[in-house]
């Protein structure tokens, strides 16, 4: 199910008594989830993601705009009737239940279409000759099977019999999105899935969610504030600050080619380096360091520089930037460099080489990989592509 | 440093023990000492001795006296053993009546309005309010407020369900039934509000999440009622349930403000409307305690039993 985001808004209201402005928690967001894919909002906390997630799943409604499911507007549609399922953050298990029916829950609630036949055994047909359906519930065996299919999927058939308060938090977790599949529904919606687990088990549930949605196939969205996480499993990424989207796209597509500044700094660990410079009207200068040529004719005047932490070459024939060595970590593969530069805006530059390049403290000069650095605007912070 | 610092911790325990021991540990040894006693006196605090009969007697297994009557056949007066006391006659089905009576419904009722309550947005702070002022208002009030709606043939109960007259429910001509349905009426009122706060305390501390997921599950609201709400309000409930039946177990006030200064519907029929605690209260009158001592403890060891059980049934269905 295809899910596409008309300018969608929404804004909390504030209260004039107590001097608390109006909030724009999503800011006229546009974007197409396309069928099947693992959709990933990245964003700081306080961007809207979360606030864009309910709305999808209608237990907020937008101030203005719309989302459609397929080729159907859904915008006013409760949530019941949307056909979603949501993991939430806490992942909300009912306490008192068994996990079995954590996960059995939601199915006496659907109905199935029965086709209806007259006691002749031939089929009710309508006005047009179409065979009439009428709603049934599950019955108890297609429930268990359901249940358990479930259970297998996610890998949880072991603790069926156990309550949440008995699970580890991954395997909490598993039932929530086991609970949130049985019924399948349209689409997955998870409110940052992976918060609260602790960083083994992160990396495993991860991997895990991306083995169920290419199971399964479902259309899957969810909120994270961690990069890390949403580059290694999403398809794509919608990059969103301050309720506005900023950029989306692939993973590797939004890291190789940011739009703007604060989506560059927000992607990559260790972050990119990101130094004052000048754009000249020969070149861009980082202190006295041409470090690429203007070959835009861009006006001139002051501008953000960003270097990767891999865009670093020592020991070519390149020499453009010069920096000072604090020290040097080697670990295994790679060597982590802590250097110094009185134009970056941190105290100190990282950069990761080969582990067969030697390293020493003091002043050094290197290259620049021209596709790990990125120049841009020092007022609007939009990207200058040079 | 432990043992050396216990006189500390006992001289800041020392009011309250203090206050116990004389208001509760020593009246409760007594009651049940008291209880033993065959034809205690209460003025010269003497008795004949150790017996088991104030019990026998109590439960109606003993006769209390011997009545000359005389002989359906000879006309010769006989003496006979009168068995039946007011207790058992009225206190005790009394008692229980109104223990399973309005117990469960004043449960459901307050059950019902705490969650119609939470549910609603504006005014819920004036409603919750107006919910509880039955509970600050003085019990004796409410029940004259109560023996006027009730009152006579003219009451505002018969006008506003259109009654045929004539129809008593607590005073003149007033039947046990009647006066029965009044006096539940009144403790159903009167315990409504307690209830009612405790169960919104309990509503407002479940997760809204809860309900969300159940949104998305399109569970309808019946069910979200019976499967989410009520096994997490389960604590309150259990709390509810005991205090309830603890207190419907010791009903007394609501008898004196519904029905004055005798427990009774009307002078033709004495003591129609006694409960157990009632009849312990007029045994100190007339100086009969061993027996009102003897009802008392075997209140308690029934209050006792029905909180054990009720601790044991909530073992398996209340989910803290």
């Amino acid at each position: 199910m295809e899910i596409r985001l008309k300018n969608l808004t929404k804004e909390f209201p504030g209260d004039p008594k107590k001097n608390i402005p109006d909030t724009v928690a999503v800011d006229n967001l546009t974007v197409t989830i396309p069928d099947g894919e693992l959709v990933g909002l990245l964003g700081p906390s306080g961007c809207g993601k979360s606030t864009t997630l309910y709305m999808i799943a209608g237990l907020k409604n937008p101030t203005s705009g719309e989302i459609w499911f397929g080729d159907q507007d859904v915008t006013n549609l409760t949530p019941e009737k949307r056909g979603i399922g949501l993991v939430f953050q806490n992942y909300a298990l009912y306490p008192h239940m068994t996990v079995y029916k954590n996960v059995a829950f939601p199915l006496p609630n659907i109905r199935v279409e029965k086709p209806r036949f007259y006691r002749s055994g031939e089929p009710v047909l309508d006005e047009n000759g179409n065979q009439v359906y009428s709603p049934r519930k599950l019955t108890k065996a297609e429930i268990d099977a359901l249940v358990r299919s479930t259970a297998k999927l996610v890998q949880i058939e072991e603790y069926l019999d156990r309550k949440p308060s008995q699970l580890s938090g991954g395997q909490q977790q598993r039932v929530a999105i086991a609970r949130a599949l049985v019924k399948k529904p349209r689409v997955l919606l998870l409110d940052e899935p992976l918060s609260n687990l602790d960083a083994r088990l992160r990396i495993q549930t991860r991997e895990e969610i991306r083995r169920i949605q290419k199971e399964t196939g479902i259309t899957t969205v969810f909120v994270t504030h961690d990069q890390e996480e949403a580059m290694s499993i999403c398809d794509k990424i919608v990059v969103m600050k301050l309720g506005v989207q900023q950029q989306i796209g692939a993973p590797q597509e939004v890291y190789n080619d940011p739009h703007n500044l604060f989506v560059a700094t927000f992607l990559g660990t260790p972050p990119i380096n990101v130094f004052k410079g000048r754009m000249e009207t020969d070149g861009v200068y980082i202190g006295s360091d041409k470090v690429l040529e203007n070959t835009r004719g861009y006006k001139p005047g002051p501008v953000y520089v960003g270097i990767r932490p891999e865009g670093f070459i020592f020991g070519g024939d390149r020499s453009e930037f010069g920096m000072r060595v604090e020290n040097v970590t080697v670990m295994g593969r790679d060597i982590l460099l802590n250097a110094s530069n009185p134009a970056c805006t941190k105290p100190l530059i990282k950069a990761e080489l080969s582990s067969e390049i030697k390293m020493e403290v003091g002043d050094v000069r290197c290259g620049i990989r021209p596709d790990k650095i990125y120049v841009f605007d020092g007022e609007t912070e939009e990207r200058l592509y040079l | 440093m432990q043992s050396k610092n216990n006189w500390k911790a006992w001289l800041y325990l020392a009011p309250v023990l203090i206050l116990l021991s004389v208001f509760t540990f020593y009246p409760l040894i007594n009651t049940i000492g008291i209880s033993f006693l065959k034809n205690y006196d209460y003025m010269t605090q003497t008795s004949d001795g150790f017996t088991f009969e104030n019990y026998a007697i109590v439960l109606g297994l003993q006769p209390y006296r011997y009545m000359p009557i005389p002989d359906e056949v000879t006309g010769e007066l006989v003496q006979t053993p009168m068995y039946i006391t007011d207790v058992v006659k009225f206190a005790i089905p009394n008692t229980a009546i109104i223990t399973f009576v309005t117990v469960p419904i004043s449960i459901l009722i307050a059950l019902a309005m705490a969650i119609c309550l939470n549910s609603i947005t504006s005014l819920r702070k004036v409603f919750q309010t107006i919910f509880f002022l039955p509970y600050v208002t003085n019990g004796i009030a409410v029940g004259m407020v109560f023996s006027v709606i009730f009152a006579g043939n003219s009451g505002i109960f018969n006008a506003i369900f259109g009654i045929p007259e004539p129809n008593y429910w607590i005073n003149v001509s007033a039947d046990w039934g009647h006066g029965m349905f009044a006096l539940c009426f009144y403790i159903i009122w009167k315990s409504l509000p307690y209830k009612v706060l405790i169960f919104l305390s309990g509503l407002q501390n479940i997760d809204n999440q809860y309900y969300d997921a159940a949104k998305m599950d399109s569970a309808p609201k019946m069910r979200v009622i019976s499967k989410i709400t009520i096994p997490l309000l389960s604590p309150q409930v259990l709390y509810i349930t005991i205090t309830s039946f603890i207190g419907a177990f010791k009903e007394y006030d609501s008898i004196v403000g519904l029905f004055g200064t005798a427990p009774q519907t009307s002078p033709s029929r004495p003591n129609n409307m006694l409960t157990i605690v009632y009849y312990v209260y007029n045994t100190i009158g007339d100086n009969r305690v061993h027996y009102g001592s003897a009802a008392a403890v075997l209140l308690f060891v029934v209050i006792l039993v029905f909180t054990v059980v009720e601790m044991q049934v909530s073992k398996k269905r209340v989910h803290y």
